[in-house]
């Protein structure tokens, strides 16, 4: 029945063999679409919000845009990055940038594990307990630099104050007129605040061990220190790297409590890469140009470090 | 059904007129605190009162951050119609050529003929033309607490650079107790005081530059006075004051710790505020061994941004602001200098003892001789800066006092003064 069959064939025009790619392509590609859908809002608000800022700011270091000129704006080649490789500060602030890092993101490390061993084991108030410890990382950074400015302000600061009362000094110490107490001001209220999240992070890896490993462990006679070491810490080891990375990426782009408690001084000891851009915005006559520069420094740096890491703890992963 | 229409049609009438009849005027200030925007929101009532049909709607961003905001919005001829103007905005705003000439305002002004000296110059202070309203004076001069000082059988304020050493040393234990009332932060206006009054020829154009056109800081005058600047820090300031700004300068005075210190006259209002009458009294800056001392003079004002589409409407505005009532009220409870005379003559607050060292600097303007910094100098910004970083190495001992002015020379130098 040939006719029946083309009828048949008509009424359902894709059952025929020759037609099926065709119908899972448009099915796929319907679908595709759909996900593109989907996706669109996200793109555009991560593309508004990050991708467009970074492409115009990488354009606008290789530009002489200050608020003054800006309707001679021109291409200016490497100078922005020449005046500020070729600073005599450039070294210094460098350095800084890596101190503030390096011992910010170390202490709030062992401070956050700390805690987090802590708390692993359920205990009465273990929730307000929790909120207590957590609530610095909901404050602002502008607004904790200032509160922290005034606890240790040398005249007036509470910080002098008890140690004056306790009788562990004798005449209040000028935090911010030493460059090394300075930096270490900066340092430890960052890590107040920073190590609650570290402490978050490891908890929820914590949380996430099995209990029969430990049990395993404990029959096999490991003790504490060993359990840590061969059990607890291969297991957060994958969370540890990539809040250490997070913390590094978010340290190096915060200003905000270096600005508000010495604006980089006594005599830049304190000043980092991102405290120096905007620095350079408020002091150079708004010269977003050359502040773009120490930008796409700051990425530059960033990106190395981050391939680095990757590279480095995969290797070491595999080696295992 | 047809009454409902038209009542519809005559609503929608009624509310397109007052939609159209209303003005907007965006205004802008850049000394924003709390009190000052309840201060010039007061005002801006009044003159809503008056004016039916005008809003005005005042942005107040942060202090730290307004000179940036203002400059951006201007450079993007964001809506504006009032944008205040200190003076260090001044030449980077008519360089940009956003700001609109208010010659043909203010020589029809009746304000204008009532302004103190001065005031005229620093309206014209760019391309001798007058961009700005201005509504107040800052010029600094010497707070003093004359209850602490008594308490050390010290009468009266210091009246040179010498005595005023002496006093702060001799009060200074180390440890509660300091003299004066150091800037470290931002200290442009302070060690330029201190310095400039080792000179006795400061050209009144440019304070750094001697009336021979020589750069102050290659004199051996300019060595004494940074010496001395620093020896005040050393001797007889607290040591974190490297690192004061304006709240801490004033809260250390108010405690007492340091009951000297230089300030602009909007000091006044919270000294008023945090403490009682007389506590606190002010006299002329001490002169230096030139036998004179240099204040600037600082100067605020309205200016009109030039793509403003509301131009007549702000100047009534400035205007209305700047009559003796308004610019009185403004500057008692601010806390500044009133650039009209007659407020000197009518308000007697002006004439108290609060601005007893105004009122002898005034009055003698060869010892107090009034200069202005080059603030029409492209790279003004940057020494800003350079200048602080300097005196911070300085007290730090990072540095000598004479690569100091080396630095400040060749930096004047390349700018071109």
């Amino acid at each position: 029945m040939p006719g029946s069959k083309q009828k048949k064939g008509a009424q359902a025009p894709f059952s025929s063999p020759e037609m099926r790619p065709h119908h899972s392509l448009k099915k796929k590609s319907r679908r595709f679409f759909f996900l593109l859908a989907l996706f669109i809002p996200t793109f555009s608000v991560i593309g508004f919000l990050t991708i467009y800022p970074t492409i115009r700011g990488f354009i606008l270091s290789f530009q002489n845009y200050t608020v003054f000129n800006i309707r001679r704006i021109r291409y200016i080649g490497l100078q922005n990055y020449e005046r500020v490789l070729q600073s005599g500060d450039f070294g210094l602030i460098l350095w800084n940038t890596f101190v503030w890092i390096f011992f910010s993101v170390l202490f709030q490390m062992l401070l956050g594990l700390g805690l987090a061993l802590l708390m692993r084991k359920p205990f009465k108030g273990r929730g307000i307990y929790a909120g207590f410890v957590f609530y610095p990382w909901a404050l602002s950074g502008f607004a904790i630099g200032l509160i922290w400015r005034w606890l240790f302000d040398g005249s007036f600061g509470i910080i002098n104050d008890i140690l004056i009362r306790l009788g562990i000094i004798e005449r209040g110490i000028s935090f911010f007129s030493d460059p090394v107490l300075a930096m270490v001001a900066v340092i430890t209220v960052n890590i107040w605040y920073g190590f609650p999240f570290f402490a978050i992070m490891i908890l929820a890896a914590l949380q996430g061990i099995p209990q029969d490993v430990y049990e395993s462990a404990w029959m096999d006679g490991a003790n504490p220190i060993n359990t840590f070491f061969k059990v607890t810490l291969p297991f957060i080891r994958p969370v540890l790297i990539n809040t250490v990375l997070l913390r590094v990426i978010w340290v190096m782009n915060y200003p905000d409590i270096i600005y508000a408690m010495t604006r980089g001084g006594p005599a830049k000891a304190t000043e980092i890469l991102s405290v120096y851009m905007i620095n350079i915005v408020f002091y150079e006559n708004n010269n977003f140009s050359k502040a773009s520069a120490v930008g796409v420094i700051i990425i530059s740096i960033l990106m190395v470090f981050t391939t680095f890491t990757y590279l480095v703890t995969n290797t070491k992963r595999m080696e295992l | 059904m047809r009454k409902t229409l038209l009542a519809l049609v005559l609503l929608c009438v009624l509310f397109t007129s007052i939609l159209f009849s209303n003005t907007t005027l965006r205004m802008i200030q850049v000394f924003a605190s709390p009190e000052r925007t309840k201060i010039i929101e007061n005002i801006i009532e009044k003159f809503e009162a008056l004016k039916p049909g005008v809003k005005i709607e005042l942005i107040s961003p942060p202090y730290e951050t307004a000179v940036s905001k203002v400059n951006i919005m201007m450079s993007n001829e964001e809506p504006l119609d009032i944008v205040e103007v200190s003076d260090w905005l001044l030449s980077g705003l008519v360089s940009m050529g956003v700001l609109e000439n208010l010659e043909r305002y203010i020589t029809r002004s009746e304000q204008a003929k009532y302004w103190v000296d001065g005031v005229v110059e620093a309206a014209r202070t760019v391309n001798n033309t007058a961009y700005i309203m201005p509504n107040a004076i800052y010029v600094k001069t010497l707070f003093y607490r004359p209850d602490i000082l008594e308490k050390y059988n010290i009468l009266g304020a210091p009246r040179s650079m010498g005595e005023m050493m002496a006093i702060c040393q001799y009060i200074t234990n180390g440890r509660d107790q300091y003299g004066y009332s150091y800037r470290g932060i931002d200290p442009v206006n302070f060690m330029d005081l201190v310095l400039c009054s080792f000179f006795n020829d400061i050209d009144p154009a440019c304070m750094y530059k001697t009336t021979s056109g020589k750069i102050i800081f290659e004199d051996p005058r300019a060595l004494e006075g940074l010496k001395f600047y620093i020896e005040l820090y050393h001797k007889a300031s607290p040591k974190d004051s490297i690192s004061w700004g304006f709240d801490e300068q004033v809260n250390a005075f108010v405690s007492g710790l340091t009951p000297i210190l230089f300030q602009d006259p909007d000091t006044t209002a919270l000294l008023n505020y945090l403490l009682t009458t007389g506590v606190y009294k002010t006299a002329p800056l001490p002169v230096g061994p030139g036998g004179k001392v240099y204040p600037t003079f600082g100067f605020g004002g309205w200016g009109i941004p030039s793509y403003s589409k509301n131009k007549d409407i702000a100047w009534e505005f400035i205007e209305f602001f700047n009559l003796p009532e308004n610019a009185a009220y403004f500057c008692k409870e601010y806390g500044a200098l009133p650039v009209d005379s007659r407020i000197y003559e009518s308000d007697p607050y002006f004439g108290s003892a609060v601005f007893d060292g105004w009122a002898a600097m005034f009055d003698d303007p060869v010892t107090y001789q009034i200069t202005a910094y080059p603030i029409d100098n492209e790279l003004w910004g940057e020494w800003f800066r350079l200048q602080g970083d300097i005196q911070e190495r300085l007290l730090m001992n990072r540095m000598t006092p004479e690569r100091a002015l080396q630095e400040f020379t060749n930096f004047w130098k390349d700018a071109g003064i």
